[in-house]
């Protein structure tokens, strides 16, 4: 593949607009087109109630778009798929399952036997780093921890697209650094198409590799940057002189 | 901690001690006639013969109790003509409990969790469930009779429809409760209907309705006795009224301690009922934050 | 398997017309059966049937609701059923207001205190697991056969729900709120009636709720005991010596009616008195 080849557009918003029904409709979303490709790290930015969380839930097949459409490798998205794995917002972990029980579930869900399914969900524990709490329960967890299970149990399924909805929302700013570490580090081992939802810029601008800014309600694209931040990124990176030009004009860009 | 235990052990203990001892106090001072306020002793007396059954032996000559009013009353008497023990009599009814339970309480949450899961189903059943619900069981319990005459079957009828009834909001809320994150973030990691509903939805669901439990026991309990004291010629029910039918039931005069005896007998199996409940849910809620 | 109507939302489903529209229907559907059921029944079932010691003819098991207009008609003209009523109606409201107020008084001192608790536990556990209507005979025996066993029965089984709901709303009081009112000031006295009693509302009303259903329950079964006149209760066991199966079914129809009057209500008082609290989405 060379520098010429367009990436592959694996997800594709045509002319997208929400509207919440009700006593008083809300437009969420107005004509938002955006297209995402082939393991790209795309965050959406944008203040509270700007639509984002819509949009994500729009993508991942629990909305249908009052007006345009959405489409994933080509076809119109129907419903929920196996393709794109997603993450709310709010806290999602099975109580009822150990952190074990929680990650093999979607391979459960496709039938595969206890070995292949312990096999999987091992591996993805240690990688993050939560091998002492395999057979813990959710109760006995911090708010981070669960969070990166609930990545994990995404991850298992081996979907080709994630869909992330501030994930790191609830966390206090040392865990939500190590969080985004995690992240990054499993991002770069297994290349997946991202669409992380953000409020932060510095997040934002940490993990992704190109970043939509969303206006506010109701919300439409406002920008579109390149993140050329060099990878790996580190700690270093949060305080290069690229780093804060990039903050600057996104700053600038959400005001 | 410690001195909380401490504290709680010894009111607790007080508490009763007050108890025992106003009473034992009352049924002393010939305020009230014996026959309505018995004194603790004949509560014992009472007590034992229920449980081994037979009259105790007539006093001796020179006995000092001789003259006290011996404890051959008709209800007791009827009672032992019967062969009606105190433990046998628990042992019926709390069969009948257990009965009613094991009808009752799948039943119910049956319903409950259909009504709870399905917006169609809820629309439809619940005006007919509160329709029924509202009629109390044993109020049912004479017109049954004309179907099914005096047959155990028309006995526990009533339990198996109060336990039942009383399943079925726990289970609802239960459902209804369960948090569409949950549902969401399964459906996005491929569950489909059948592994949704065991794996998600019933452990998600399952804390309301074990609550509900405990309380579905004491109206079993409460069921139970009631049949039994209108239409039962065994069990606790029967025991307390006096033994016999219905008819002769005006003739027997209740014997308070007989009654008493019942009462403290019924408390301590509902407690022991309740117990294991508890200790038995207690388990599968381990993981309840 | 998104919704296939109008509504975009994956949480949305049918109106509110329509779903009061499919009660409606199952309910029409319901009577329908009944009233298809007596027509067959009136000439396939028994209608002879053994009370135990003899024979009764001319029983109608599922009487046609012509046969249950005419009885109902007979009841109210003569007065028999609004006496019922009034008299067993009375005796739930008495009771009901004496148990629930010694039961929530009870509940918030206990609530309050954890001596108080202590102290009061053994009993509230004893008449806990005391099923109501054991303690029937008891009453009877010391307060005489009149209104006052039965009454007290009824407040006895009141007390005890209320109670454990009163106790269990104060002690659920979000730690947070007492502790912001008294880093604003507030005195113990005044953070009681503000903050405490307001949380334990809910509580509180869903336990009298509970309560009144367990009194019409008491009060039914304690009048079929010791029926005597005029009572509900005392109605159905006339009807079931004769037994006249109309006089039956319209009398516990009309106690299901009662329940469910009382029950709406309580409802009502509940849902106006809790209309702060905001609805968990």
């Amino acid at each position: 593949m060379t520098a010429s080849d367009p990436p592959r557009l694996r997800l594709q918003a045509v002319d997208v607009g929400y509207t919440y029904s009700g006593p008083t409709a809300t437009q969420a979303l107005e004509t938002i087109s955006l297209d995402v490709h082939d393991s790209e790290f795309l965050a959406v930015l944008g203040p509270v109630g700007c639509g984002k969380t819509t949009l994500l839930r729009i993508f991942a097949g629990f909305l249908r778009p009052t007006t345009g459409s959405v489409a994933c490798d080509g076809s119109v998205v129907e419903g929920p798929g196996r393709e794109r794995g997603y993450v709310l917002q709010e806290d999602a972990i099975f109580p009822w399952m150990t952190v074990r029980e929680n990650v093999e579930f979607g391979l459960l869900a496709r039938g595969a036997g206890p070995a292949a399914r312990g096999a999987v969900s091992r591996e993805l524990i240690r990688l993050i780093g939560l091998s002492r709490f395999e057979e813990a329960y959710p109760k006995d967890l911090s708010a981070g921890m669960s969070k990166m299970v609930e990545v994990a149990r995404v991850l298992a399924t081996d979907p080709a697209i994630l869909l992330l909805d501030e994930p790191f929302g609830a966390l206090d700013a040392q865990t939500r650094a190590r969080m985004q570490d995690e992240l990054a580090r499993l991002w770069e081992r297994r290349r997946k198409t991202v669409l992380f939802v953000t409020h932060d810029a510095e997040e934002a601008l940490y993990l992704a590799d190109r970043i939509v800014v969303l206006s506010p309600r109701p919300g439409r694209v406002k920008a579109d940057f390149r993140v050329d931040l060099p990878r790996p990124r580190s700690l270093e990176a949060r305080f290069s002189p690229a780093f804060s030009e990039l903050r600057r004009r996104i700053w600038e860009s959400l005001s | 901690m410690e001195r909380l235990k401490n504290q709680r052990l010894m009111l607790g203990l007080a508490s009763l001690g007050a108890m025992v001892l106003s009473y034992t106090l009352l049924s002393h001072s010939h305020l009230l006639r014996p026959e309505i306020v018995p004194p603790a002793r004949e509560i014992a007396v009472a007590f034992t013969e229920l449980v081994v059954g037979t009259h105790p032996p007539p006093p001796m000559e020179g006995d000092v109790h001789a003259g006290h009013q011996m404890h051959s009353s008709d209800h007791v008497g009827t009672l032992l003509q019967q062969g009606v023990t105190l433990q046998g009599s628990l042992a019926i009814t709390a069969a009948r409990v257990l009965f009613g339970l094991a009808a009752g309480v799948p039943l119910g949450i049956l319903l409950g969790l259909l009504m709870g899961f399905s917006r169609r189903a809820d629309d439809y059943l619940h005006p007919i469930y509160v329709l029924l619900r509202s009629v109390p069981p044993l109020a049912l319990i004479t017109y049954v009779m004309l179907w099914l005459g005096h047959s155990e079957a028309h006995r526990l009828i009533p339990i198996v429809y109060a336990v039942a009834a009383t399943m079925v909001i726990p289970a609802y809320h239960g459902a209804r409760d369960v948090l569409g994150t949950y549902v969401l973030a399964a459906r996005s990691l491929g569950a489909r209907r059948w592994l949704l509903i065991r794996k998600v939805l019933v452990p998600a669901a399952g804390p309301t309705v074990l609550a509900g439990l405990r309380y579905a026991v004491a109206i079993a309990w409460m069921t139970a006795v009631g049949s039994e004291m209108l239409m039962s010629e065994n069990g606790m029910g029967n025991l307390i009224v006096g033994g016999g039918l219905w008819a002769s039931r005006t003739q027997t005069k209740a014997d308070p301690a007989v009654v008493i005896v019942g009462i403290v007998a019924l408390a301590t199996a509902g407690w022991a009922m309740d117990a294991l409940a508890k200790a038995g849910t207690a388990r599968l809620t381990r993981w309840v934050r | 398997m998104l919704p296939r109507n109008k509504k975009n939302n994956f949480f949305s489903g049918p109106g509110i017309r329509t779903r009061t529209a499919r009660g409606l229907l199952s309910l029409g559907a319901l009577a329908i059966v009944y009233g298809v059921a007596a027509e067959i029944g009136r000439g396939r079932l028994p209608d002879r049937i053994w009370l135990g010691t003899h024979y009764v003819e001319n029983v109608q098991l599922l009487p046609p609701y012509g046969s249950l207009a005419e009885e109902a008609v007979f009841l109210l003209q003569s007065g028999i059923l609004l006496s019922s009523i009034a008299v067993s109606a009375g005796r739930v409201l008495l009771g009901f207001m004496l148990g629930a107020a010694f039961g929530i008084l009870l509940g918030i001192a206990t609530g309050r205190a954890t001596r108080a608790e202590y102290l009061a536990d053994p009993w509230v556990t004893f008449f806990r697991f005391t099923p109501a209507l054991a303690l029937l005979p008891l009453f009877v025996l010391w307060f005489g056969y009149g209104e006052g066993s039965k009454v007290l029965l009824i407040a006895a089984s009141v007390a005890v729900v209320t109670l454990l709901g009163a106790h269990q709303g104060v002690r659920s009081v979000p730690r947070v709120y007492l502790e912001a009112a008294s880093a604003l000031g507030a005195s113990p006295g005044l953070a009681f009636r503000k903050i405490v009693l307001p949380a334990a509302l809910p509580h509180i009303f869903a336990s009298l709720r509970i309560g009144l259903g367990l009194a019409w329950v008491t009060i039914v079964v304690a009048e079929l005991i010791d029926a005597r006149m005029p009572s509900l209760g005392y109605l159905l066991t006339l009807a079931g010596a004769y037994p006249r199966v109309p006089t039956m079914v319209v009398g516990i129809a009309t106690i299901g009616a009662l329940v469910l009057a009382f029950d709406l209500l309580a409802l009502a008082v509940h849902a106006q008195a809790t209309r702060w609290m905001r609805r968990t989405a």
